[in-house]
């Protein structure tokens, strides 16, 4: 669960003193969106985006009468110039959760991931946190995911558990979220099967309820509450 | 009314999968009696299974993962890659004779002895990946037969419409490269259901963008969701592609009272279905539909679906 096992390792940087088209044209040849800047050393200094180069070249300049004029200003704009300095960083052993957390806080699609001398060693963004929670819901592999409301009490798990074990079906992963009523729990099993019939009938016995599937949540709290 | 083919045979009850397993012998049995109850039996051409060469199976599937299952199916294993998988001894020789048995209804279809087909095979095919069994599937009978007609009768065109509920990711995967193949497949979404794949936005590969089609179904949706999708995607799907054979996998599990999905379809809604696709074989591939069955499992209502089924595929002028 650890950043360095799911970050980019060989990430591609650039000196402060590189043009804005140098900068541009990396970007678009390598299919990336940020460039950690670094100096002789490797150690991180700070971060470009496409969008701080859009932003230093808008396209509205084209309808102005100065347009070759800004162009020509753009153009001799270096890194340096319009990076963000002193990026926020995260850690090789800090977590994909700290990165999930903090990716939700700071609004920015990658951080540069540092050691403790401040030398670059990778670099995550928000898409290899998708990637890594694509891997943690199973759904790469076959299988078929049911919903069951519990009650909040201890020891509801282990008889969803035993019942899905005792008819030889494999997990895929299990997510437990919470629900709208606060007394209840939506457990998520995803079962490496095509055949839940029995299982189902089985939980059903059991006294759980199967959710309707057009009721499912995974992201069910209110959005104050998420975003408070 | 037309010659229809309808491919039946009592070794494919001996694929035995176990006690509680729904992918079981009955289906097929409950199938048939659908057939011979509604007095469709004198009316169709009866096929036997036939082996299939070899030479086929290995059109879709790797050699290494055919001997695998043949050294596990025979040493007796009772599973094969996912315990889903329920096998016996006889399973690798049945899985020949279903996918022999669909070559069989095609060449017959091609060689103008019948105008379509209805193959009643076990075990089922089009989750099989080229190498792994899955969903209760080993040989891909539909795709094993899209290869047999492109090799043996040079079909440049071929479109497979796959209804059962559970998305064909075996035969996508198998022609997701291939602009030749158009693969339509409507099922329960992804998300809910078994496999996990046949999203939206999955369209094809390379030279194959744009001929493979997924209409994903939400649960509780049924008849008017499909009149939608076959009106508005599938028949200008069609139209475009021009199918000069079409190939159904058909899975009955749509069916509302099959537990095996949240899909709504009834009755009813099968029969507007099979009518679409035959009208789309009329249209464009000389009425030449070869259909196998997939999944279905809800024993008591497969014998009126199977029995409509055919009674479309005969068509017109059934004698009372």
């Amino acid at each position: 669960m650890f950043v360095h096992r799911s970050m980019t390792p060989r990430v591609i940087t650039i000196g402060k003193e590189a043009s804005l088209l140098e900068a541009k044209d990396l970007m678009r040849n390598k299919n990336i969106r940020h460039l950690p800047v670094v100096d002789e050393q490797q150690k991180l200094i700070g971060i470009i985006t496409d969008r701080d180069i859009r932003g230093a070249m808008p396209l509205e300049n084209v309808r102005l009468p100065d347009f070759c004029k800004k162009m020509e200003v753009a153009s001799q704009l270096k890194v340096g110039d319009v990076m963000t300095p002193d990026p926020i960083t995260i850690g090789p052993h800090d977590t994909i959760e700290d990165a999930l957390l903090m990716f939700e806080q700071k609004k920015v699609g990658a951080f540069p991931v540092i050691d403790a001398e401040g030398r670059l060693k990778g670099i995550i963004s928000v898409r290899d946190i998708l990637r890594a929670f694509t891997n943690v819901l199973g759904i790469g592999q076959p299988g078929t995911l049911l919903c069951i409301l519990v009650e909040e009490k201890v020891g509801q798990l282990k008889k969803i558990v035993d019942a899905i074990t005792e008819e030889g079906i494999s997990f895929g992963s299990v997510l437990v979220a919470r629900y709208w009523d606060e007394n209840k729990r939506a457990v998520f099993p995803y079962l490496l099967t095509n055949n839940v019939v029995r299982v189902k009938q089985k939980l059903k016995a059991l006294g759980f309820e199967l959710l309707d599937p057009m009721e499912w949540y995974i992201d069910q709290l209110p959005r104050h509450e998420r975003d408070g | 009314m037309k010659r229809t083919g309808y491919l039946y045979d009592l070794r494919y009850l001996l694929h035995d999968t176990g006690p509680y397993h729904p992918e079981c012998a009955e289906r097929l049995q409950a199938i048939h009696r659908g057939i011979e109850t509604g007095g469709l039996l004198p009316l169709v051409k009866e096929i036997s299974a036939v082996k299939a060469d070899m030479r086929w199976i290995e059109a879709v599937h790797e050699p290494g993962y055919i001997r695998r299952f043949e050294e596990l199916c025979l040493s007796g294993h009772r599973t094969f890659d996912f315990p889903d998988n329920q096998m016996c001894p006889e399973t690798y020789e049945i899985a020949f004779l279903a996918a022999g048995g669909v070559i069989e209804a095609v060449r017959r279809v091609m060689a103008g002895e019948i105008d379509n087909a209805f193959c009643v095979v076990r075990p089922p095919g089009h989750h099989a990946e080229v190498n792994q069994a899955m969903g209760f599937c080993y040989f891909n009978n539909i795709a094993i037969a899209a290869r047999y007609l492109q090799e043996e009768w040079g079909v440049a065109r071929i479109g497979i419409f796959d209804f059962d509920v559970h998305h064909g990711n075996g035969t996508q995967h198998v022609f997701e490269q291939d602009p030749t193949v158009f693969y339509y497949s409507c099922h329960e979404h992804p998300t809910f259901a078994f496999p996990g794949t046949g999203r939206s936005f999955e369209k094809g590969v390379g030279p194959g963008l744009g001929t493979t089609r997924n209409w994903p179904v939400l649960p509780g949706q049924g008849d008017d969701e499909y009149r939608k999708l076959i009106e508005t995607d599938l028949w200008p799907a069609f139209d475009a592609f021009k199918p000069e054979v079409v190939l159904v996998s058909c899975g009955f599990d749509a069916h509302e009272e099959d537990d095996m999905s949240d899909i709504r379809l009834t009755t009813a809604g099968y029969s507007y279905v099979m009518e679409q696709i035959v009208a789309i074989a009329e249209k464009y591939a000389g009425g030449r539909i070869v259909s196998v069955l997939e999944g279905g499992y809800c024993l008591a209502r497969l014998p009126e679906l199977a029995r409509n089924h055919v009674q479309i595929l005969l068509g017109k002028d059934i004698p009372a």
